[in-house]
Order: structure tokens, then sequence, then C-alpha cells
């Protein structure tokens, strides 16, 4: 494609393409491009809607990097992250086999059902969470008194409100997970299949031998995006838990926001934001490109 | 539709083979026993807290948090559905946020799609430099710009104002890439006659691009207004009158005001608000997995 463009080049439509381009790269400059530049200036400002700022340098990020709510938020959220990816790669991967194999009108339900709740806002499914947790009458302890279990206040527990807040995530991410999932699943040529089939392979032969290497990519993609987006989980605490009890949701974007709120001073929340953007948004562009660089290979 | 042709009762002459063959017939009724199980724990899984929305909307106030536990309602109130649906401010705020998304979702269609097609076909001064600078917005973590965002739109006097709540989010490089990667799967000799026949190029995107571009438009207007109806702290930020409010924000100040007292209508008021979702992934449903597909995750 690319020689033929050059032996037989196209005019130069200069004029017309950024005519074309102009809305999108207006509003992009205005409320993405230079809130980021205002960022990454300001995180370096003592700033305030009500004074003058003052340049101090590297304080703000000192600040954030010696503050131990912080510290201590970034670790929970890693914990969270971990709590959720892999219980969502490992739903999602069986989620793919089954719809595999199933009859073709089956599989579209699943599908469908599988995808509604990741169109469900987090604040609803915050609400049915809450309602599901509630220690009287909540259905949750219903459900573990068949167990002999005791009830539980979920999301009042200083224990059990993080894992009791992976739930309603993992219900709202699972369906991007499993169709991504799926589609690579079924990327595997069949013929790969049959000669296993013919050699005498089992089940979990092909899935350890055929399946699983050969959709790495997939599960690399879904690890490092799953990592990244619950990292920075911040809606769920907010109307779930508002980051209790006593600070054990309360994940970094969720601290950063409620500084923002209540501190006049807006350094801290630019500066953490900041740091956040470097490191995540470095990840999630070096696996974009990792991604692309390897698509073409099978 | 290769998902639905791996049937295990595929006879193994078939082109295709059977991903699960034949075997003895004990671990074969095993094998249809488990994916029944796991069938029956997806679904469950996935609608279970959807319908439990749904049922608690019709308790009575007390009952949602009364013990012993209920699964049913005692009546089957209608009241919360009738009594939030004729809440002026509840239909206030639906009609508002729907007018606002299907403002967005058109305004993301024709701003990202120009754009797209202006990335896969157009050759102009500084393109690549352009890509790369739109491309890089979409790896920046919204936490990172939405502190500067809410600076920018109070400088640009957008606060309370329905604008606000559109433009910012209107030009989206996820949307664009996913556009451009269609167009560029779009053969080129479908435009050269026109090309020859001396239209311009916005004449051969309008007239030729456009019309083909119904699927992927679908999932860009789908997700677009996905984005707007379940969008919460944008709105909590931005928008205080409430002839503006956002219905996300409308339940969760709901939520946040009336504690439990008012559960059962806080339910009814969240059903509904999830039903256009629901609505429109039932409806949809066959984009959603094509949309998948083309955007080249897997």
């Amino acid at each position: 494609m690319r020689g033929a463009r050059r032996t037989r080049r196209a005019p130069r439509d200069t004029l017309i393409a950024f005519v074309m381009l102009a809305p999108a790269l207006v509003l992009l400059a205005i409320f993405v491009i230079w809130p980021m530049v205002q960022s990454a200036y300001l995180s370096f400002f003592d700033w305030s809607f009500y004074r003058e700022s003052v340049f101090v340098g590297f304080d703000n990020f000192r600040r954030v990097l010696t503050d131990d709510a912080f510290v201590a938020s970034v670790g929970r959220g890693l914990l969270f992250a971990l709590m959720v990816v892999p219980t969502q790669l490992v739903l999602a991967f069986a989620f793919a086999s089954l719809v595999a194999g199933v009859s073709r009108r089956l599989a579209s339900v699943l599908k469908v059902s599988v995808f509604i709740p990741t169109a469900i806002s987090t604040v609803i499914a915050s609400i049915i969470f809450i309602l599901i947790y509630q220690y009287r009458g909540g259905i949750a302890n219903w459900a573990i008194g068949f167990l002999g279990i005791e009830a539980q206040a979920w999301l009042a527990d200083v224990g059990l409100a993080l894992p009791a807040m992976a739930v309603p995530a993992i219900w709202l991410g699972l369906g991007v997970a499993a169709l991504i999932m799926l589609a690579g699943l079924l990327d595997i040529p069949a013929s790969y299949y049959e000669a296993a089939v013919l050699d005498g392979a089992g089940w979990w032969q092909r899935t350890f031998a055929i399946t699983l290497p050969l959709m790495k990519n997939t599960f690399v993609y879904l690890t490092i995006a799953g990592f990244v987006a619950n990292v920075q989980q911040f809606e769920l605490p907010l109307v779930l838990t508002k980051g209790g009890p006593q600070d054990a949701t309360m994940l970094p974007n969720l601290l950063i926001f409620s500084h923002f709120r209540d501190d006049p001073t807006v350094g801290y929340s630019i500066a953490a934001a900041f740091l956040l953007f470097i490191v995540l948004g470095t990840i999630s562009a070096l696996i974009f490109r990792f991604l692309n660089s390897t698509q073409s290979e099978d | 539709m290769t998902a639905t042709t791996l049937i295990s009762d595929a006879p193994q002459t078939e082109s295709r083979p059977a991903r699960h063959p034949r075997g003895a017939r004990g671990p074969r009724i095993a094998a249809g026993l488990l994916r029944g199980i796991l069938v029956v724990a997806f679904l469950f899984g996935a609608l279970f807290p959807l319908a439990w929305l749904v049922i608690s909307g019709f308790k009575a106030r007390n009952e949602v948090t009364r013990t012993p536990f209920q699964f049913f309602p005692e009546v089957w109130k209608w009241e919360n559905y009738a009594q939030i649906l004729s809440d002026p401010a509840f239909l206030r705020t639906v009609l508002v946020t729907l007018a606002g998304a299907l403002i967005f979702a058109a305004l993301s269609v024709a701003i990202n799609s120009m754009a797209a097609y202006v990335f896969a076909r157009l050759d102009f001064a500084f393109k690549r430099l352009v890509w790369v600078v739109v491309i890089g917005t979409m790896f920046l973590p919204g936490m990172a710009i939405l502190l500067t965002s809410f600076i920018v739109v109070t400088r640009l006097h957008m606060l309370d104002t329905l604008a606000v709540l559109i433009l910012p989010g209107a030009a989206s490089a996820a949307q664009i890439f996913f556009l451009r990667q269609f167009y560029l799967s779009v053969p080129r000799a479908l435009e050269e006659s026109a090309f020859i026949d001396g239209a311009g190029r916005f004449r051969i995107f309008v007239s030729i691009f456009v019309p083909m571009s119904k699927p992927v438009f679908v999932v860009v207007a789908m997700t677009s207004f996905l984005a707007f109806w379940n969008s919460y702290v944008w709105p909590v930020m931005t928008i205080s009158s409430p002839d503006l409010f956002q219905i996300q924000q409308y339940l969760a100040s709901f939520r946040f005001e009336r504690g439990n007292s008012e559960l059962g209508l806080l339910m009814a008021g969240s059903a509904l608000a999830a039903a256009p979702v629901i609505i429109l992934c039932l409806v949809l449903q066959r984009y959603i997995v094509e949309g998948i597909k083309i955007s080249g995750i897997k």
C-alpha cells in the first residue's frame, strides 16, 4: 500500500485536512492539551483560585511523595487491582472457553448478558451493592447465614471494605475483558487444535500448550490495562464508601480529589495527579506500542 | 460466528474440528454438566444485581432493610416507580441528561469521524506530528487533567451550562483511533472513480465514507451516549443549578441526602435510570462484538 502511494502520489490536501480536523483539534487543544500543559506547569507552583501563585520548585512533588497518606493510597490501589484483575482474567478466560463451546444462540445470550453490567454507571452499581451489603436485610448477609457465618458489616469493616468493593469492580469490568478474551480465543486457527486432537491431547493439554501461549498478548494487555484502570478507580469508592472506613478504601485518585476539594492550595493535588499521569500514562502508551508492534505477527 | 460452529456435537469429519472431541460417555456428561453450571453462574452473576435492583424497587420503605431478610417484597408496590416518575425533578433530570447525551453522541460521531477520515486517507503537512499529539491524549489519565480542566472551564465561564458537559469530551482520541482503523480497511478503489470525477475530499467523505460507516457510527454513538449518561464526577464539579442536574448526580445526591430512609424509592429511580442503557445494549448487541473486532484489541 505504501509503495503504491509513493509512485502515484495523491495531491497534498493540507488545507482541507486541517479544515476537517479543526473541530477535533480545537476541542482537544482547549479541553485536553491545555489542561495537561497547565497541570505540568502548575505542579511547580503554590497555586490557588484566590491568590497569586508562587513558584515552589519540586516542593509539591516532595510533599506528595513524603505524604504517608498518598503512599498508602497507592499501595492500597495496587492491592485493590491485585484483587480485581486476576479474578477478572480467570473469569474472562472461563467465559471465553465456555462461549466457544456452546450453541450460537446461547453464545449470544451469554455475550449480551455479560456485557450489560459494563454499561451500567458506577453510581448505580454502587447503589446496588450498598443494598446488597446492607447489614440488616442485605442479601449478602442472608446468603452467608446459610453457611453459618454471622452477619458482617461489609462496607463498614476496615478489613472487609476493600475486598467488598472489589466485587462491584469485577462486575462492572468483566464484560469488556470477557469479550476481548473471546475475540482472542477465536483468533486461534482451528488447525492447531486439529493437530493436537489427532495426537491425542486432552483439554488441559490443549489449553496449556496451545490456547494460553497463543493468547499471551491478550493476557498481557488485559493485565496491564486492568491494573492501570483499577489503581485509578475513583467513582466507586467515592459513592460506595467515601474512602472509609478509616481510609480503608481511600484509593489514590479519591485522595487527590478530596485534597482538591478541601485544600485551598491546589499544588499538592495537581502534583500528585501529574505523578500518576507520568507513571500510568507511560505504562499505557508502552502497552499500546507493544500491541501494535506484535499484532501483525500472527 | 466461528464461536458457535465449534460445538462439541459437530462430527469429527467436518472441516472445522470440534474443540472438545467426543470422549468416553462419563467424562462427556461431566463436561456437559460443568458447562451448564458455568452458563447459569455467568448469567446469574451478570444479571442478578440488576434483577435485585428492580425487585427492591418494589419494596416498601422499611422493607429493604428489614430483618429477617425477605427475598421478594411482601406486597409488590408500584408506588415507588409511580412516585419517582411523577417527581418533576426526576423527570427533568432524565430529559436534560437524555438531550445532552443525544447531542453529545451526534457531535462525537461528526467530529471524530471527520478527523479519522483525514488521518486514514489524506496526505498533509505535519501529519505525523499531529497524529502523535492527538493519539497521545488517549493516554492521559482522567485525573491528571480533571483539576486543570475544571480551572479551564471556570475561566471560560462555562460552569453550569450544558456546554460544559458536552464540549470537553466530544473530541476523543480513542474514538478517532477506532474510526480510523475502520477507514484504513476500506479499499482505495472505492473512492478512486469519485476522485477522477473531480470530487473533493469532503464530498468523498460525505458521499462514500459516511454511508458505509453505519456499524462504526453505531458503536461510537453508543459509547459516547453511555459515557455521557453515566458520567458523575464531572457534572458534580461543574453543574450546580438543579435545572441542569444529570441523572447520576441526582441519584448520588438522593442517596447522600436521604440515606437509608428512602431506599425503595432510590432503587426504583436507579432501575429507571439503568433501563435505557440496558435497552441500548439489547438493541445494539451485534454491533458491540463487531466493534471489539474492528478496534483490533485481542
